[in-house]
């Protein structure tokens, strides 16, 4: 790209922040602003997404991801209801005759005392909120849900989300919207984490204990998010309780964890400690076995309410799978750490900013221990962020967002050392690669009128492949057949290799037909510049991320979704239907029979090619009352072309299943018991099947002509849960939970795949005369109970 | 290291599913994971599958080796069949090499029940390195064509044998636990390719049936001393090692080949596909210009 365009793109966007602000100073002055944080009145964690709602005006706000409010409006004297799911709606009448700051705490819907008198229900976000194609987790709910082991495993939700599809059990791969495996920002404090998997995806790295909320964007993704193409998913951890001490434990089937919470100093200052590992090693010694396999993960935190305009956190998570075979002679794990440092300030009574700083790292490694034959590779990615959002809450109608993000990247894609001298191995270190990533944006979202809502952005994406660097030069680099390298281009520290800037933007329109049916329309272009490219359909720890750079484009994808959102029995029931067209380009596949592991050369076994994915979705919500829960339909397709990939036919993507049906339950049947349930239906995944076999030697290969042109069976599955919190528990300080569950109840057989092999008998010995070929399918995860028993104080 | 070079290293039992398919570890490894865990279930299932049109496979093989040089014929077959699939007996079959020499390949010319499908040069001749072979098939009304160069090879310096302490403790096979060294130089000056094989008692011997031992240079010093066999041996059983060398695109072949014949399906490695190859027109399989290096020891002498 020229820099014209660039330098232009920048004028627009310092002439639209100049009107914008200009906007602001003009404001009249008869407007004040009533701002503050909202907290839980029990353990003071603030909460997000609190709707602050003036029936008057109707209009309102809600608390943004560190509970912040600013709504700014006439002089006046204003009911002001403050709702949350799980809490008592608080309603207040409130004198605005100049800027007031009110910081309110909201009881647990179990701590009612005084039914607060409500004039008028607010309305819920599902139909008021400009955001759509936006899923939310809520922790509480996901915890009254069936398990596989007894880990209560965020990311296994994600996976049953409309819109969202899995690989199978027994994987942390999700796939949004017809989006790749890598498509997907996972953030946790705002921090990325690479690879969200324990033991290859049985379970996620995400410790429900500290986890307080997560969200799932799919689609209208707000151009504070960039570098995915399809979906974020942010996860916030728990500040800890600044107003007691508590310690929460649990032992499971997998895993053993505990946390402590606890005030530094009341109201201003807690932390949170938590730390979970598996109880595996324990069954492996009972077993017998000179393997071990062990993962833990860490999160701990600390934040600091300076004063009601400052406050910081600090935040740092690590994790790691370690599996060793042959009593350690062969050992490999992975690990994602992560540091986040936030300062939330106000400038002013409108103005929010966030400032953050981010480290994080994500690296594995593959051992064999063997003097002759003996090495260690190792691979890691290291990222470096800087990030300051602000929000301008310029009044009740009128929001302003912007903000700058800068991230340094360093991938080392293997470094290769023998374990011994007298090791076959020489030493290799793969070339590092070296990436800048700046975001700049800016949105606004304005309510036109009572009916229409639009929140108009922009997103400038600049990312820089930099030095030290070396490209080399192929005589084809689409030869992925052992290429031949003819030269190299040398690069020094900082060096531009490669730039590209490209615009992203965003928008999302709201219109309201009544007070509880609206209809929502979006567009948004998402820009990707690190890949991570999967061999198979399920992407791994072992995978290698790249920068775009000399050879490998950005992703880029273009979405249109078009909704419709109602409300039903008094916000009791969220209903909406959603369509989405989604236009890739440049989506990253390997060539056909790309060799994929510790390829030096592994840009020439990369092939950019197009990606389109259209589908409907439907659910239903029920958020309140004993039995809630999700009911949803989900009509996907997504494929793809892409030169030299199928021989350049356009085949289904690997995620690409038609029907899915997802229905989750959580029935509070008194203050005893609670069950849970959960049923999912999905078409089979895409898999290559041969279409003969032939002779070669003495060996029997398939002849395959379509990649993905047969279908696995229907995947479908029933689980169960009850919780159980013992009456005894009312009159002792600490309380006790048992959680059963049951995964694949009726012990459906899913096909995790199926590949091909010579007829054998069950103890492997060869049947016949070894021509005949058979397909056999795996499958993991018969009728799996589990047992969990929590504790708190 | 081209990872496919460790596809042909073996130390320890334990451990030698592993290498076999080091191209796709993380496969394997979670194959592993998932064993130990939950003990992976598999059951066979009959897959719906169209009838496709048979293709025409070629497997072709010249090199300096008196008595290795052949041509088989065939064309494949649908999955569920059983017995060997369908010869050609019919083709017109010649090898022609870059100094304007033509030998014709006659179908077996000695009519052996096992040798249906295989063309043999009439008269016999050895291949020279440094030569490029080009083949001709003409097989029902088409023509397929193959050309390879016939690289040189090191010589094996010598074989050793010892006794594998872990295989000795728990043999798969009653008295098979020696493994067998192999030593040789690999010269660093020149980009080669190797294809091994392994013969216990005269018969070619795989570890497992989908097992293809090869490998490039690359990460690898010049010293390969104690390179082990990838099978065991008793003791007086006769183990005899040959190293073939490969031009770049017969190393592509097997490579690709091996990728196929070990493929999971796709939830980890790569959708199966074809194997690239030097054959024309749509044929199956590979022309193949070899040199042969072989080293023969009779464990316990």
């Amino acid at each position: 790209m020229t820099q014209t365009p660039y330098y232009t793109m920048i004028r627009f966007l310092i002439v639209t922040t100049m009107l914008v602000l200009a906007n602001f100073i003009a404001r009249s002055q008869d407007k004040v602003t009533l701002n503050g944080y909202v907290k839980d009145a029990d353990n003071g964690e603030e909460l997000i997404g609190v709707t602050v709602y003036i029936p008057e005006l109707k209009a309102g706000t809600a608390t943004n991801a560190y509970g912040f409010y600013s709504i700014t409006v006439p002089k006046g004297t204003y009911e002001i209801q403050y709702s949350f799911i799980g809490y008592t709606i608080q309603s207040a009448t409130v004198e605005l005759k100049s800027d007031v700051t009110r910081n309110i705490e909201l009881a647990g819907e179990a701590q009612i005392i005084n039914e607060v008198e409500i004039s008028e229900k607010p309305l819920d976000d599902n139909v008021v909120a400009v955001q759509m194609s936006k899923n939310t987790l809520n922790i509480s709910q996901v915890k009254k849900l069936p398990t596989l082991f007894g880990e209560v495993d965020i990311i296994k939700n994600v996976q049953m989300l409309p819109g969202v599809i899995s690989a199978g059990e027994g994987t942390s791969a999700f796939f949004v919207r017809g989006g790749g495996g890598d498509q997907n920002l996972i953030l946790i404090d705002e921090a990325p984490i690479y690879d969200a998997s324990h033991l290859g995806g049985m379970v996620s790295v995400f410790n429900a204990d500290v986890i307080k909320e997560s969200e799932l964007y799919k689609g209208g993704i707000p151009s504070r998010f960039g570098g995915r193409l399809s979906s974020i998913l942010e996860v916030r951890t728990i500040d800890g309780n600044n107003k007691r001490f508590g310690v929460t434990a649990g032992i499971g089937s997998m895993a053993s964890r505990v946390m402590i919470e606890a005030p530094i100093k009341k109201e201003k200052s807690s932390f949170v400690l938590s730390g979970r590992t598996s109880n595996l090693g324990m069954y492996l010694k009972a077993a017998n076995t000179d393997n071990s396999i062990n993962f833990y993960d860490l999160n701990g935190k600390v934040n600091w309410r300076a004063n009601n305009k400052n406050r910081f956190f600090l935040s740092a998570y690590t994790g790691r799978d370690k599996i060793s075979f042959s009593g350690g002679d062969i050992g490999f794990g992975w690990g994602n750490s992560t540091g986040t440092f936030r300062w939330n300030h106000l400038f002013n009574e409108r103005l929010f900013s966030n400032t953050t700083l981010i480290a994080s790292n994500f690296d594995y490694s593959f051992e064999i221990k063997d003097p002759v034959q003996g090495f260690k590779w190792t691979s890691s990615l290291q990222e470096v962020s800087l990030k300051n959002d602000l929000t301008y809450f310029i009044n009740v109608d009128n929001e302003l967002t912007f903000g700058y993000h800068l991230s340094g990247r360093r991938f080392s894609p293997a470094t290769i050392d023998p374990n011994s001298d007298e090791s076959i191995f020489t030493r290799t270190v793969f070339d590092k690669m070296y990436a800048l990533d700046h975001g700049l944006y800016i949105s606004n979202q304005r309510r036109i009128s009572d009916a229409l809502t639009v929140d108009l952005g922009v997103r400038l994406s600049i990312f820089q492949n930099m030095g030290p660097g070396k490209v080399y030069l192929y005589e084809d680099p689409k030869d992925n057949a052992d290429p031949t390298r003819t030269d190299s281009l040398q690069y020094k520290s900082w060096e531009s290799i490669k730039n590209y800037i490209n615009f992203e933007p965003r928008l999302g329109v709201r219109y309201a037909l009544t007070e509880t049916q609206s209809l929502k329309f979006s567009y948004n272009r998402m820009v990707q510049n690190t890949h991570l490219i999967a061999a198979g359909t399920v992407p791994l720890p072992f995978n290698t991320w790249s920068p775009s750079g000399y050879y490998l484009k950005p992703q880029l994808a273009d979405q249109v979704a078009l909704g419709y959102f109602q409300n039903l029995k008094n916000n009791m029931y969220e209903a909406s239907a959603e369509i989405y067209y989604k236009n890739s380009q440049h989506v990253t596949d390997f060539a056909d029979n790309a060799e994929i592991q510790l390829n030096k050369n592994l840009t020439t076994e990369y092939r950019q090619g197009r990606a389109w994915a259209y589908g409907a979705e439907f659910m239903v919500n029920k958020k309140e009352g004993r039995l809630t829960g999700m009911v949803s339909y989900t009509w996907s397709k997504a494929q793809r072309k892409i030169d030299g990939v199928n021989g350049g036919r356009t085949y289904a993507a690997n995620y690409d299943r038609r029907n899915v049906v997802n229905i989750n339950a959580a029935y509070e049947l008194n203050d005893k018991w609670t069950f849970g349930g959960s049923f999912t239906y999905s078409t089979g995944r895409p898999t290559t099947v041969p279409s003969g076999k032939y002779e070669y030697g003495t060996y029997h290969p398939d002849v395959v002509t379509e990649r993905n042109g047969y279908r696995l069976p229907a995947f479908h599955r029933l689980d169960l849960s009850a919780t159980l919190n013992p009456r005894k528990n009312l009159n002792r300080k600490w309380k006790g939970q048992w959680v059963f569950s049951i995964y694949n109840v009726y012990s459906r057989k899913n096909a995790f795949t199926i590949y091909t092999r010579t007829k054998q008998d069950s103890d492997g010995n060869v049947i016949g005369d070894g021509t005949e070929k058979e397909a056999r399918m795996v499958y993991l995860f018969p009728f799996m109970p589990s047992v969990t028993y929590n504790i708190k104080f | 290291m081209r990872s496919t070079f460790l596809t042909t290293l073996y130390t320890q039992r334990s451990v030698r599913a592993m290498y076999t398919s080091l191209k796709s570890t993380p496969r394997v490894l979670l194959f592993l994971l998932l064993v130990v865990l939950v003990t992976a279930c598999e059951e066979t299932v009959v897959l719906k599958l169209d009838n496709n049109a048979p293709r025409v496979v070629i497997e072709g093989q010249v090199t300096n080796h008196a008595s290795y040089q052949y041509v088989k014929v065939s064309k494949s077959a649908s999955f569920y069949t059983s017995g060997k699939t369908p010869r050609i007996t019919d083709a017109t079959v010649t090898i022609a090499d870059d100094q304007g020499n033509t030998i014709n390949f006659v179908h077996n010319p000695r009519n052996h029940a096992d040798s249906v499908g295989y063309y043999l040069p009439q008269p016999s001749f050895i291949g020279v390195v440094g030569r490029t072979y080009t083949l001709t098939v003409v097989a029902e009304g088409q023509t397929y064509t193959a050309q390879d160069k016939l690289n040189p090879i090191t010589t094996i310096e010598k074989l050793e044998y010892r006794i594998d302490e872990d295989e000795e403790a728990d043999p798969e096979d009653p008295g098979r636990f020696y493994e067998v060294l192999m030593y040789v130089k690999e010269p660093k000056e020149t980009r080669d390719y190797y294809l091994f094989k392994t013969f216990r008692n005269d018969s070619l011997t795989l570890d497992s049936d989908t097992d293809i031992y090869y490998a490039d240079d690359e990460l690898v010093g010049e010293n390969i001393d104690g390179f082990p066999l990838p099978v065991f041996f008793s003791m007086n059983d006769k183990a005899r090692a040959e190293v073939f060398s490969l031009s770049r695109e017969a190393y592509i072949f097997y490579r690709d080949l091996d990728k196929l014949l070990n493929n999971d399906g796709g939830m980890f490695d790569q959708p199966a596909a074809e194997p690239r190859t030097n054959l024309s027109n749509g044929a199956l399989g590979l022309f193949q210009a070899s040199a042969v290096t072989s080293s023969e020891i009779r464990v316990g002498e």
